[in-house]
């Protein structure tokens, strides 16, 4: 991108495309030229580990499979005109040398920027000895060395002589939290997941005796679900975390390729240690191609070269109508950046919604054509997933074994059959070969279904003519040491599977009126951002609220951790809510009762005593959490001690005790991260650490202790840490086997609070005497149960929702037209739930704007000669599903309502005619499935 | 695995047919998969909407097709 | 699935040859000790040859299918909780112990059944094949009789030899 000119609304985008002298159009992918190619380049996707040719891919899965030709390496550009290998040997005719360089303009009414980190680069720094030193890698050349699709297979090996080490060790905090000249002062929030991520797939890996040591500060696991998976590397799958500060690297003797780490532990003490291989994380940073981009686009950026955004707008950038997203704005996760990125599409499709569907076309299938089902004709595509599945199953053996299969006309294996241009290879095998079943035999049907089932579909056959075997989650994955049973697993799966296909039944598509109005649960920021996003779409919003007034937990936040007012930002967003004419917000209300589908729901509402009934297409969960009310350090048995917001209220509202007090003291983690509840709340150490800074800014004396296990300021969060280190804030760990001891006690007259807590690095207990302790408690659930259970939405362990997908689906539920978003999914700080609560409205709004959404039409069928109208599929359908209709001149049958039906077939079971059936799941075909899931 | 007994036990592979919810023990099933669980490779799956959907008769069907027994989850 | 397994453990085949247990999806580390222990227990259990068992299996699946058991299945709901126009309702353990000696009568009938089928035999046959008590083969047959499911073929000397129909 060279520049934007004009305003939101009505950008001109100046495009640069360099030439890639292959014509894409042409290209078959099939590899020729890069096997032909004499030129040999370091290639950077694996990290310089490996080579690649002059022409080549970037890596396996790209989209789109196009070979290009890298101009500062060939020889024929090098060489006026000399070599041509490529030319000469394609069979496609596809190099064009002519190529030029092409400018576009584009006009867009709003842009996205998601131009990514860089991963840090630690040559140069003599601590580390990266690039001088054997052995000492980053953590993406690591990730490289892991995968299946990388420069030694998935085989665990060492670069200097490719042994598989015995003992690895990780080095957190690699360029980042480190005040060196070209280092970065932020934590790069992802690395400590990362490096536990990679000890445990590497012990998984080597199989077992394998030795891994992470040396960290502070283990940074906030995420949903991450302290647990922290929990499991340490106490079941044997990681080695030593907290430390490592000095130096060197080599371990003469001759040898081994390191020794230099390091300071916990205690002071300097230790030493022998590893095979160090793994540098390192961590993220923001180009000079991209801080020169934003220049010239006019993005402010922060310090560190992040866009600048606020905390109530957090994917706008400086510039009206651009938008950022993911690493752009600070270091991130996948999840985080999932979310912002729905984020900044529903920020642009507010921006945009007077011109909606004035540019869209609608996508053509070609037809079937009903005469190629008479006889099955199977075609079966087995992947190898990498080595995911490839490294445990015979591929080649199940696909042999399928071919002898009855009805198999067609096999075939691929490295990975979900990347874009085996969907090509099926397409071409379905109209070459006239199949007209296809199974394919790899992960699960619950995420890869659907994109199968739409590369039949345009390859001219029904989506329901698919049959999945899943040998990757349910096989490969969990006989890793059984490869010849996990071998016969997949043979026995693919022949069940193929017995079903051999039935399958196209399908008609179900379409369905769609309501355009929301309903939005919960009115505190989250619901509240949400229900804008979705009113300034044009799309009626309904807000339930249990409660008397809007804002929720947001009422509590003085200050942003950047310090943004956030009691001036609830107001605006309370009277935008309230004056808005597409929302209508129903205060002290409760949800009785809910029924319906996707586009069709109807909600049952109680106000006071008032019932009444809205009907909307879709629901977002914004329900909030709460923070628990300890049984432990004297909460509510000594005034002094409070909790989260508490103590600063009370600073507010009489200055002169924040004036008398001497000392005051924090404890974090207070009922989170323990057995009872083994989850990070995520937001509490920068909370506390906001306050200490408030509190010793205007009172220098005072003296501030936190108590801590990890600070966990994530990202540019960071920042507060070292100020408040600065300004003397004391911090002393504590660890969860010897919690901290609160007393009551006076000195010179005065009450006060007596605190013994052993001091890691003293080694000694020590006693703290404050006038106050403000305890950071857990965010809990608000115990949903009976929403969850209307709804048909699960909740996870901890009573939070449980999202659809923790990566890649993080505001969605398996049940389509139900989003959730703030601290109903998670705790998180008030920026995140606004991103998460734009998300989900973007996913909502997906839905509202359409003017009939499809539902799943495997529902049941009744057979109206077999029924008899005894009305027991009525009483049995959990759904409401399935009721008695008069037939003149044969009394009663049963009718399936094909929307409300789930596909369950608890009807069927029921029906004591057997006149009920499931498509999809007919009678016959699980008949089928098992009896060639008998036979040995 | 020293007692004759028991490796006799051990020894035989048994064939089990298991009818797996889609919303619960199939997504249960794949969690296992991502968390690299391991177990005994001994299961034939058939994924089923529910498990309300599985006809008593399926499970006699099961053994008669030589299955050793038969799992439902849901 | 409580009628399957006690019908399982009626033919001889053992209740534990079926085994359920409920888990959600967040629980993948239950499944995975679920198929362990089920495995375990099919391994104590032994291998199943279906061949053995062709009798009693086939028994058990008509009883399964059988009209007077799927109704009876159908109703539980009906008959326990709801009850008739009377308002009569029956008690979950009268209900289950009705709904077992149904099952017990139909599995004898649909045993038979099988055992006419592969040829017309006498009572005393009939008792032997199917090892249930000579007097009990008398009361079912008769009620196969008088549904036509079975009647008198032809006398054998003085012993009456019946047939499926």
């Amino acid at each position: 991108m060279e520049s934007i000119e004009g305003d939101a609304g009505n950008f001109t985008v100046t495009v640069r495309e360099r030439p890639r002298y292959v014509d894409m159009d042409k290209c078959i992918a099939c590899g020729i030229c890069a096997e032909r190619c004499p030129r040999k380049v370091k290639d950077e996707y694996n990290q310089g580990l490996a080579k690649r040719k002059a022409i080549y891919v970037q890596y396996p899965q790209a989209v789109p499979l196009k070979y290009v030709i890298d101009a500062d390496h060939c020889i024929y550009f090098k060489k006026k005109g000399r070599c041509r290998a490529c030319e000469k040997y394609c069979p496609a005719d596809a190099i064009d040398f002519t190529q030029k360089e092409k400018i576009h303009k584009i006009q867009v009414g709003s842009v996205v920027l998601s131009t990514g980190f860089k991963s840090f680069d630690p040559s140069g720094y003599d601590v580390f000895g990266y690039g001088s030193l054997p052995n000492v890698i980053t953590s993406m050349e690591f990730e490289r060395i892991l995968s299946a699709s990388g420069p030694f297979q998935g085989h665990l090996q060492r670069p200097s002589d490719d042994k598989p080490p015995q003992k690895i060790a990780w080095l957190q905090c690699v360029g980042s939290r480190d005040l060196h000249a070209g280092c970065h002062e932020y934590c790069s929030s992802v690395c400590c997941m990362y490096a536990i991520k990679e000890a445990v797939i590497a012990k998984e890996h080597a199989g077992g005796d394998l030795d891994t040591a992470i040396f960290f500060m502070d283990m940074r696991t906030p995420g949903k679900e991450f302290d647990k998976y922290y929990d499991r590397a340490r106490d079941e799958v044997g990681v080695r975390f030593i907290r430390s500060r490592v000095h130096s690297i060197e080599l371990a003797g003469h001759g040898s390729d081994d390191l020794r780490i230099i390091y300071m532990s916990e205690d002071g003490k300097l230790k030493k240690e022998i590893f095979n291989l160090v793994v540098l994380s390192t961590g993220l940073e923001i180009s000079e191609d991209v801080r020169k981009l934003a220049q010239d686009l006019g993005i402010e950026l922060d310090l560190h070269g992040f866009a600048k955004t606020s905390s109530f707008t957090p994917v706008a950038t400086s510039r009206p109508g651009v938008f950022a997203c993911g690493a752009f704005t600070g270091p991130k996760d996948i999840p985080q950046s999932v979310m912002e990125a729905s984020a900044a599409s529903s920020a642009c499709a507010v921006l945009l919604a007077d011109s909606r569907n004035t540019l869209t076309q609608e996508k053509t299938y070609p037809s079937e054509d009903p005469i190629i089902y008479e006889e099955p004709r199977i075609g079966v595509f087995v992947c190898h997933c990498g080595i995911n599945i490839g490294g445990v199953v015979d591929v080649p053996a199940v696909r042999d074994y399928a071919e002898t299969l009855p009805n198999v006309v067609y096999v075939a294996d691929n490295m990975f059959t979900c990347s874009q241009d085996t969907q090509g290879l099926i397409r071409d095998a379905v109209k070459e070969n006239r199949l007209n079943r296809v199974v394919v035999a790899a992960c699960t049907p619950r995420t890869h279904e659907p994109l199968f089932q739409e590369t039949i579909r345009d390859g001219g056959l029904n989506p329901y003519l698919f049959e999945f075997a899943n040998i990757r989650d349910q096989d490969a994955w969990v006989h890793q040491k059984e490869p010849e049973k996990a071998t016969e697993k997949a043979k026995d799966l693919v022949r069940m599977s193929v017995a079903k296909a051999a039935l399958l039944e196209p399908i008609e598509p179900l379409l369905l009126g769609n309501r355009h109005e929301a309903m939005v649960v919960g009115g505190g920021a989250a619901g509240m951002i949400a229900a804008l996003d979705l009113a300034d779409q044009g799309l009626k919003t309904f807000i339930v609220e249990q409660k008397g007034k809007l804002g929720g937990n947001a009422k509590y936040v003085r200050k942003t951790w950047k310090g943004e007012d956030g009691r001036a930002f609830l107001a605006d967003l309370i009277g935008r809510v309230q004056g808005h004419k597409q929302i209508e917000v129903l205060l002290d209300t409760k949800i009785s009762h809910v029924s319906g589908f996707v586009g069709n729901f109807t909600t049952t509402v109680t106000t006071g005593s008032a019932e009444q009934e809205l009907e909307h297409g879709i629901i977002i969960l914004a329900v909030g959490a709460k923070p628990l009310k300890p049984d432990e350090y004297l909460y509510g048995q000594n005034e002094r001690v409070m909790r989260w917001h508490e103590l600063e209220e009370l600073f507010e509202k009489e200055p002169e005790r924040l004036e008398q007090a001497e000392a005051v003291a924090f404890i974090q983690c207070v009922g989170s991260r323990e057995p009872e509840r083994p989850y990070c709340s995520k937001f509490c150490c920068t909370s506390s650490l906001q306050q200490a800074i408030d509190f010793k800014t205007r009172k220098p004396d005072l003296n501030i202790y936190i108590l801590y296990r990890d600070i966990r300021t994530y990202g540019q969060r960071e920042e507060l840490y070292r100020k408040a280190r600065e300004l003397g804030v004391i911090f002393i760990r504590y660890s969860l086997d010897k919690k901290p001891v609160v007393e009551e006690t006076s000195v010179d007259g005065k009450d006060k609070l007596k605190i013994t807590v052993k001091d890691h690095i003293l080694g000694i207990p020590l006693e703290l005497h404050v006038d106050y302790l403000n305890l950071a408690t857990a965010i809990i659930a608000r115990g949903e149960e009976e929403l969850a259970k209307m709804l048909k939405v699960p909740l996870n362990e901890d009573g939070f929702f449980l999202e659809a997908h923790m990566k890649l689906r993080p505001v969605d539920f398996a049940t389509d037209g139900i989003f959730v978003c703030g601290l109903a999914h998670y705790p998180k700080p008030l920026e995140e739930s606004i991103v998460q609560a734009k998300a989900a409205a973007a996913r909502a709004a997906s839905v509202l704007i359409k003017e009939s959404v499809e539902v799943e039409p495997t529902v049941s069928v009744v057979d109206q000669e077999k029924c008899i109208g005894c009305g027991l599929c009525e009483a049995s359908c959990p759904f409401g599903a399935i009721h008695l209709v008069k037939v003149p001149g044969r009394g009663y049958r049963a009718e399936n309502i094909s929307a409300l039906c789930k596909g369950c077939g608890i009807c069927a079971a029921a029906c004591p005619q057997k006149a009920i059936d499931m498509k999809h799941f007919r009678d016959r075909q699980i008949h089928a499935m098992i009896e060639a899931g008998g036979r040995r | 695995m020293k007692a004759g007994n028991i490796e006799m036990n051990k020894s035989f592979e048994p064939k089990i047919l298991a009818f797996l919810c889609n919303w619960c023990a199939y997504a249960g099933a794949d969690l296992a998969g991502v968390s690299r669980l391991q177990y005994p490779p001994a299961i034939r799956s058939i994924r089923v909407m529910c498990s309300g959907r599985v006809d008593p008769v399926y499970i006699i069907d099961g053994l008669k097709s030589g299955f050793d027994s038969v799992f439902v989850s849901g | 699935m409580e009628l399957v397994r006690y019908l399982l453990d009626l033919s001889g085949i053992g209740r534990d040859r079926v085994q359920l247990r409920w888990i959600s999806a967040a629980e993948g580390q239950l499944f995975a000790k679920y198929v362990a222990e089920v495995t375990n227990i099919t391994q104590e259990l032994g291998p199943f040859d279906p061949k053995k068992f062709r009798l009693p299996l086939a028994a058990v699946e008509q009883t399964l299918n059988s009209t007077r058991i799927r109704w009876l299945l159908g109703l539980t709901k009906q008959i326990t909780e709801q009850g008739n126009v009377y308002n009569e309702k029956l008690k979950d353990k009268d209900f289950k112990k009705l709904l077992q000696q149904a099952t017990e009568e139909e599995y004898q009938k649909a045993l038979i059944i099988e055992v006419l089928k592969q040829s017309p035999r006498s009572v005393r046959e009939m008792a032997e094949k199917t090892g249930l008590p000579v007097y009990t083969v008398s009361l079912r047959l008769n009620e196969l009789e008088r549904c036509n499911q079975a009647g008198l073929k032809e006398y054998s000397g003085s012993t009456p030899i019946f047939m499926g129909m």
